[in-house]
């Protein structure tokens, strides 16, 4: 039994994942915006197509890689929305809030003036000659901040799926007083057939 | 793969996955006698917390469904019980849709309904191997049928089911070797300690 379960695991190792649920997770970093699919168990929504639509039109589509790992460079600083299908059914949507994304983009699509150091972490702010604007220190902090949060939103967004015995529990006591329930009726409708009798019996 | 999640099927076919849900129900609520609440209720549980049960397949896990042995127990109850158990887990862990449970609900008590009748036919004559054999093909016919139905409410609604989800069906040889095993050994317990908890009239002594 064992060995035969073995070699069925074994054959199933290129198989993809087919759990129950499918979550996407993404984050803006500036105005590159980079997230994932992932199942809820385990194991991510490898070469999967995602849709980008921001205002109801879709503005692109992309595939998730063998990790289920996708990108996209915001053009506007408008609410976008991940649709990631795992083509079996499993469909996910993720929203990045136009807040996310930096005030350098345009609310209306074309992106403004590149900032200058992009690349760069705010911990070493370059206080060369030419002092930066306000606004640019501002969206590197941003960036910054965002970077940062990254791994305490995924683990909050992963948070939500945790099974808790509570609802297990819940749910099972639900089943019980159901089955409670359908005593109760079943008895209630025995009564009624057999009423008379019964109530002459109980006088 | 077995729980559809909202915003993936089209309109005919919700709407006729809730017909035959609520048929099923009424039909299953009808048959549904006085002493066999308890044991229904005791597979719903069982079914709601099946899905718990993950197993590794490789990169990725796969869970239990326990369709078949939930028809085999229990016949046509097994259509409120699968109908109840997937409303709550869809309520309290989040595994697929709420306007979509009529198909999942469909999707699933079809299979446990034929997995019911492929038991009963081959338990019928009293013999003990028979009735094994014929349980373990019932728990793996039971995932077999779901996946084909899931295939066929997606290929319905538009969706093609493209080769990556043609793979998930392989994934789900492990689930349906395994429901084989676990109902062969419900069955083979139930059938020496208490062999009218399957409902399936048998004289005196046989199963032995």
């Amino acid at each position: 039994m064992l060995r035969a379960a073995t070699i069925l695991t074994a054959l199933c190792v290129a198989a993809p994942a087919s759990a129950h649920k499918l979550k996407v997770f993404a984050t803006a970093i500036g105005a590159d915006i980079s997230g994932y699919g992932y199942f809820a168990p385990g194991g991510r929504a490898q070469d999967s197509d995602v849709t980008v639509t921001t205002d109801g039109k879709v503005v692109a589509t992309l595939r998730t890689s063998s990790e289920g790992e996708f990108a996209f460079t915001a053009k506007s600083r408008t609410d976008h929305i991940f649709s990631v299908d795992a083509g079996d059914g499993h469909v996910a949507t993720y929203r990045i809030a136009a807040d996310e994304l930096p005030e350098t983009l345009g609310a209306g699509g074309v992106a403004q003036t590149p900032l200058a150091g992009t690349q760069q972490r705010p911990q070493i702010l370059p206080l060369g000659p030419t002092p930066m604007s306000a606004a640019e220190i501002r969206a590197m902090v941003e960036q910054g901040v965002a970077h940062q949060l990254r791994p305490l939103r995924e683990q909050i967004d992963a948070w939500q799926e945790k099974l808790w015995l509570h609802d297990i529990l819940g749910g099972i006591g639900y089943i019980v007083g159901l089955a409670g329930l359908a005593f109760w009726l079943s008895a209630n409708r025995k009564l009624k057939s057999a009423g008379p009798a019964i109530r002459e019996a109980r006088r | 793969m077995a729980h559809i999640p909202d915003g993936v099927l089209s309109a005919p076919v919700l709407a006729a996955g809730m017909a035959v849900t609520l048929g099923g129900c009424a039909l299953g609520l009808r048959k549904l006698d006085h002493d066999k609440i308890p044991q229904t209720a005791v597979l719903s549980s069982v079914f709601f917390v099946a899905s718990l049960v993950h197993f590794p397949v490789g990169p990725t896990s796969v869970h239990l469904i326990l369709n078949g042995l939930v028809g085999v127990a229990l016949g046509w109850a097994a259509f409120p019980a699968i109908l109840v158990a997937l409303l709550l887990q869809a309520v309290l862990f989040g595994f697929g849709g709420l306007v979509v449970l009529g198909v999942n609900a469909m999707n699933m008590a079809i299979p446990a309904l034929l997995s019911y009748a492929l038991f009963a036919a081959f338990a019928r004559g009293g013999n003990r191997k028979l009735a094994l054999l014929g349980a373990g093909l019932a728990g793996g016919l039971g995932v077999m049928l779901t996946a084909i139905m899931v295939a066929g409410s997606l290929a319905l609604s538009g969706k093609e089911f493209d080769a990556a989800a043609k793979l998930t069906l392989f994934a789900h040889l492990p689930v349906m070797a395994i429901e084989a095993a676990f109902t062969v050994a419900a069955v083979g317990l139930l059938l020496r300690v208490k062999p009218e908890f399957l409902g399936i009239a048998a004289p005196e002594g046989s199963y032995a």
